[in-house]
């Protein structure tokens, strides 16, 4: 996992079929959740990577996607990754793409997924449909499930924090009628890395924003301490968040060691900004 | 390199849309309805944004030109603005673009003819009143010229309305159309500045102030008119000496008979764009200064505020009359 630090990190799969998953359940070494579901949950020991088996259709990603939400606790940094096999007679049997558009038949707008940036992966136009389409002329990649997974997960985090890829199963060349279990194992197995590449990323976007949105580092010290109303926390994790880039822990808390009053420890924080001279030569 | 060009279906075979994509070979193009189905919904990451934007073109149905806001003016009895761009290249951290949208991807309006029309009634209705429009309020007006050509062609206009001043404001390094040109006195060419020290901390992905100046010098020399626009002022230490030195370094390098106005503005955000700004960049130096709240926006306390603006504005009158100094006070 690229020496992140994992424990900062939110990643959410919602998968269709058990064989789409096997491959990301065995290289994240998920395993099914101890516990009766309404769907089969997978995570791993440190609980960062959680894998949803959503079934077939529109209703069973809409469904599984906001019930793994809710049982994973999931957050606003999570990503959400969707993965699975699609129709298509544009692109090539077997190879990856990422989708930045979805339509469908039901909704005349179409959405617009962000792409993972500086990916030499292609990209192409999903069309979510819920019955199995033969007549693949129309569009450029073809699912059952895409739409209502994006439709949710936006609902759920920005949409920067979302991806989804298919790997091509069936076209003109090769019927939809010849898919088996292990025929989409292998399609999954067989661009493991590339897709591995692309979670990686998701990985640092979920740890980066971890990271911006993570209290200051003395916040839950300074509260435990001092009776903080709600309006006075706030201020206090916005005076932190100034105040660290130019003060050290130590500094901070013998600048506030003597305050007596939640009042007093704000009142200090801030004469210290409102004396910070910035020096520009070290930024 | 601009990954993803969104385009309206509406103006796919427009000949600007065209003109436009012949710099983006490479960018997948995806057609769609409204720019507004990508631009400014909710549920976006403008920081990630901001790291890899998108280009989107469009179509502008209306708001052509607006009346400036109090406080813009450099003398004139009616500003009005016009941007045929929403957000910027460059990633300023004092700049409202950041709480303006909550998209950092890039709109192009591509009917230039409408902003013409619209710019030519305002005319025509203030023919006897002294009327500065200002192009790049919602945008850098200059930054993406070599692939808009918006200035060249908005200049046509003021060839006719010579009375009638527009002011191009930049951080760019764009020298062109105006090189090709001969001087416009009715045009003012104006760059946001700032020391060099701040500037590198805070202008980021912008040119830096050398070659700014350098650019001022070289555009000043041809005869074109130079607005010098030092907004915001930024507090620090040593502040003073870093602005004697850049406006020394300005004044002595350019010459003044071609400056038209140099105006000081100070760091200001409204309340609720703060907020956005601060949840955005919670690390920024920027906001490590000594800023309060004081009449609903988050600024430096007045003291500082006109310490500064005085300090360098006795500085400048050392070299410029007191009829071309303004003050920026929004």
């Amino acid at each position: 996992m690229n020496n992140i630090n994992i424990k900062k990190i939110s990643i959410r799969f919602v998968i269709a079929l058990k064989e789409e998953a096997q491959v990301i359940l065995n290289y994240f070494r998920l395993k099914l959740v101890n516990e009766k579901t309404i769907y089969p949950i997978y995570k791993n020991e440190e609980e960062t990577h959680w894998l949803i088996i959503s079934g077939i259709g529109r209703s069973n990603a809409a469904a599984s996607t906001a019930y793994l939400y809710s049982y994973s606790k999931a957050s606003i940094y999570t990503s959400w990754i969707n993965i699975g096999i699609a129709g298509s007679d544009k692109g090539n049997y077997g190879d990856l793409y990422l989708v930045d558009k979805i339509s469908t038949y039901q909704r005349k707008k179409s959405t617009y997924p962000s792409t993972m940036p500086k990916s030499t992966l292609p990209k192409m136009h999903l069309f979510t449909s819920d019955i199995p389409i033969s007549d693949y002329t129309s569009y450029e990649l073809i699912d059952m499930e895409g739409s209502a997974f994006f439709d949710i997960a936006s609902k759920l985090t920005s949409k920067e924090f979302i991806c989804l890829m298919k790997v091509i199963s069936d076209g003109p060349k090769n019927d939809i009628k010849e898919i088996t279990k292990s025929k989409i194992s292998n399609l999954i197995k067989v661009n493991l890395y590339k897709i591995i590449d692309v979670v990686s990323y998701y990985e640092r976007t979920s740890e980066a924003e971890f990271l911006i949105i993570d209290k200051p580092e003395l916040f839950n010290d300074i509260k435990s301490k001092w009776h903080f109303s709600a309006t006075q926390s706030f201020k206090l994790e916005s005076l932190l968040r100034r105040i660290k880039i130019f003060c050290n822990k130590k500094d901070i808390e013998k600048l506030i060691k003597n305050c007596e009053t939640s009042n007093s420890v704000i009142n200090v924080l801030n004469l210290k900004i409102k004396n910070n001279l910035v020096n520009w030569s070290k930024f | 390199m601009i990954e993803t060009i969104y385009v309206e279906e509406a103006i796919k075979n427009h000949p600007r849309t065209k003109f436009i994509l012949k710099n983006f070979k490479k960018s997948r193009i995806i057609l769609i309805d409204k720019y507004g189905e990508i631009f400014n919904k909710r549920n976006q990451n403008f920081r990630i944004q901001k790291s890899n934007p998108c280009l989107i073109l469009a179509h502008k149905k209306d708001g052509f030109v607006l009346p400036a806001p109090e406080g813009f003016g450099i003398g004139s009895s009616k500003n009005f603005y016009f941007s045929h761009m929403y957000n910027c290249i460059y990633d300023c951290r004092y700049c409202f673009l950041q709480g303006m949208y909550s998209s950092a991807n890039y709109v192009i309006f591509v009917n230039f003819e409408d902003f013409d029309i619209a710019i030519k009634k305002i005319i025509e209705k203030n023919i006897n009143t002294k009327v500065t429009f200002f192009s790049g309020y919602d945008c850098d007006s200059l930054a993406l010229e070599n692939v808009t050509g918006f200035a060249k062609h908005i200049l046509s206009i003021f060839k006719t309305y010579t009375q009638i001043e527009i002011e191009f404001r930049t951080k760019s390094i764009q020298k062109q159309p105006f090189l090709s040109l001969k001087p416009m006195k009715n045009v003012i060419l104006a760059y946001s500045l700032m020391p060099k020290l701040m500037s590198n901390s805070l202008d980021n992905k912008a040119p830096s102030i050398s070659k700014r100046i350098s650019v001022i010098s070289e555009l000043a020399s041809k005869g074109w008119k130079i607005g010098l626009r030092f907004d915001p002022l930024i507090h620090g230490e040593n502040w003073k000496e870093l602005y004697k030195e850049l406006l020394e370094n300005i004044y002595n390098n350019i010459s003044i008979d071609c400056l038209h106005s140099v105006s000081f503005g100070t760091l200001r955000f409204p309340k609720r764009m703060f907020k956005d700004i601060f949840k955005l960049y919670p690390n920024e130096p920027l906001f490590t200064s000594p800023l309060s709240l004081n009449n609903n926006m988050i600024s430096y306390d007045i003291e500082i505020e006109e310490e500064m603006t005085s300090y360098c504005k006795n500085l400048s009158l050392r070299y410029i009359n007191e009829d071309k100094i303004f003050k920026c006070s929004i």
